[in-house]
């Protein structure tokens, strides 16, 4: 089922402290699909995420897929240094026995970890001591050991060198692919819109523009959603995809 | 036969209780609940003080008085308007202060810094029992408990609720209310805190840390309620000093947390 609806948001709104964060956003995520959601600092893109997976009250509905699978990359994720827990420790709090692991998860880990271009290695490594290009890296790793239908992504190459932030979005665009996952990643990065997504939602507190990239990152919506014109424009060749 | 059970009845406790105490203690400290943890112990006071002057046995005052003060707390975490530290910290100092002037005075010293207890044999094995289990308990619900420390949006994405957060904090108002008797109210807190902080220093990862602080909980509250024994000091006191002079020689080997980077 290709075409099939994995998220339905609709009239989605957030108030926290009696301000209005978010007001009346409306899209929907089918099977397979890459959604960029891009604003400025501040438009809400963190909270709209926190609101689908129901970390913050909202009013509006968001309707999941029954039984979808929905893993998470978050923004901020930090664990205290001095903390005795490992890498290791932490990709176990998705096994079913904790204290011991069977084989076929430990080998299902080996192959996430590869394709994230990890090193088993950092399984022995501290959580706290890893550097903010193997969170993040360890963090996709993470959400991606159930398979899930769909992976949200709040920045997931923040702190990632700028060489590897192309690597991983090869790789997401890879699972993508092959395994039908559904993407919906905020990103600061225009070039990753214009090369990833199918769709496009342009958020600054509500709904400023959305569609194919193409159609919808024109330069009058750019300039509505940033609001400097031209700062913020695509400077490489959109491509076909 | 029943003159050896109360005879041995304070290693028993001081065992398993240690036990208990150490296997909640990694997660308190993780949690950064350590001082929280300390007040909370201080509750216990006016619940002992009100259960002499009704006639009953204080260790119902002290199960009914950090029961409630564990959901105190587990309301007050709730509420994002205010902060819990600040309230804890006076409402159970407060609570400690209270206790001391509604508890009779002979009474006064022995439950802030316990003393080797006159148990019944029923009363040992229930206080035994209940360590035990708890102590399984915790182990069972490592891997919940971690889940909340280590991301507490990722836990709740996997359908970690709140009710994680109530346990944690009801398995440690009852290791407290089960060692009060045995170290006092004003010690209790810290008993928790000790073997942890001393496995922290000694473990890389989740699994032996909670192993070793047991282990250490068992072994310095044993040793701690020995030496009070023979000194004829009363074992609250012995069992701390003991635990912190262990963690002062665990220092150095405390693994090098400058290395590495982010």
């Amino acid at each position: 089922m290709p075409n099939e609806t994995i998220l339905t948001v609709k009239n989605v709104s957030v108030t926290l402290d009696h301000v209005q964060v978010l007001r009346d956003v409306s899209f929907s995520v089918r099977r397979g699909e890459a959604v960029v959601v891009i604003g400025p600092n501040g438009a809400g893109k963190t909270v709209l995420f926190r609101a689908l997976l129901g970390l913050l009250p909202y009013t509006g509905t968001v309707v999941w897929r029954a039984g979808a699978k929905i893993g998470y990359v978050p923004q901020r994720f930090s664990v205290e240094r001095s903390a005795p827990i490992t890498a290791m420790e932490f990709f176990l709090l998705q096994s079913p026995n904790f204290w011991r692991p069977n084989a076929a998860f430990i080998s299902h880990l080996d192959h996430e970890l590869t394709l994230m271009g990890l090193d088993r290695s950092v399984l022995h490594k501290n959580l706290g001591e890893l550097s903010g290009g193997e969170t993040q890296r360890l963090l996709i790793a993470w959400a991606m050991l159930p398979q899930p239908d769909v992976l949200l992504l709040d920045e997931p190459t923040a702190g990632v060198d700028a060489g590897f932030e192309d690597t991983i979005y090869a790789l997401l665009h890879r699972v993508q692919i092959e395994r039908g996952t559904a993407l919906l990643l905020i990103s600061h990065d225009l070039s990753v819109v214009y090369q990833y997504a199918q769709q496009v939602l342009c958020l600054n507190k509500r709904v400023v523009c959305q569609g194919p990239p193409v159609e919808a990152c024109n330069p009058d919506a750019l300039a509505t959603l940033y609001g400097e014109p031209g700062y913020y424009r695509h400077q490489h060749d959109p491509g076909p995809r | 036969m029943t003159m050896h059970a109360p005879y041995h009845a304070p290693y028993w406790i001081a065992l398993l209780v240690g036990i208990a105490s150490g296997s909640v203690g990694p997660f308190i400290l993780l949690r950064r609940m350590a001082l929280v943890g300390d007040a909370l112990s201080h509750v216990a006071l006016p619940g002992i003080a009100l259960a002499l002057l009704y006639g009953r046995d204080p260790f119902y005052g002290v199960i009914v008085f950090l029961t409630a003060a564990a959901f105190l707390i587990f309301w007050l975490e709730g509420r994002s308007s205010v902060p819990p530290d600040a309230i804890v910290g006076l409402l159970f100092t407060a609570s400690l202060a209270v206790g001391v002037l509604i508890m009779p005075d002979t009474e006064v010293i022995e439950s802030l810094f316990g003393a080797f207890p006159v148990l019944s044999l029923p009363f040992l094995l229930l206080i035994l029992s209940a360590a035990t289990l708890l102590s399984v308990l915790c182990l069972l619900m490592t891997k919940r408990f971690l889940f909340v420390i280590v991301s507490p949006d990722l836990a709740k994405v996997h359908g970690l609720g709140r009710g994680n957060d109530l346990a944690l904090l009801l398995i440690f108002a009852i290791v407290v209310a089960l060692g009060i008797k045995l170290v006092g109210t004003l010690l209790m807190g810290a008993l928790t805190i000790i073997p942890a902080s001393i496995a922290k220093n000694l473990t890389r990862s989740m699994r032996p840390y909670v192993i070793v602080s047991s282990l250490l909980g068992g072994a310095i509250s044993v040793v701690g309620v020995r030496i009070a024994d023979t000194l004829r000091f009363p074992p609250g006191p012995s069992i701390v000093l003991l635990g912190v002079g262990i963690f002062l020689l665990s220092l150095p080997m405390a693994r090098n947390r400058v290395k590495g980077g982010k």
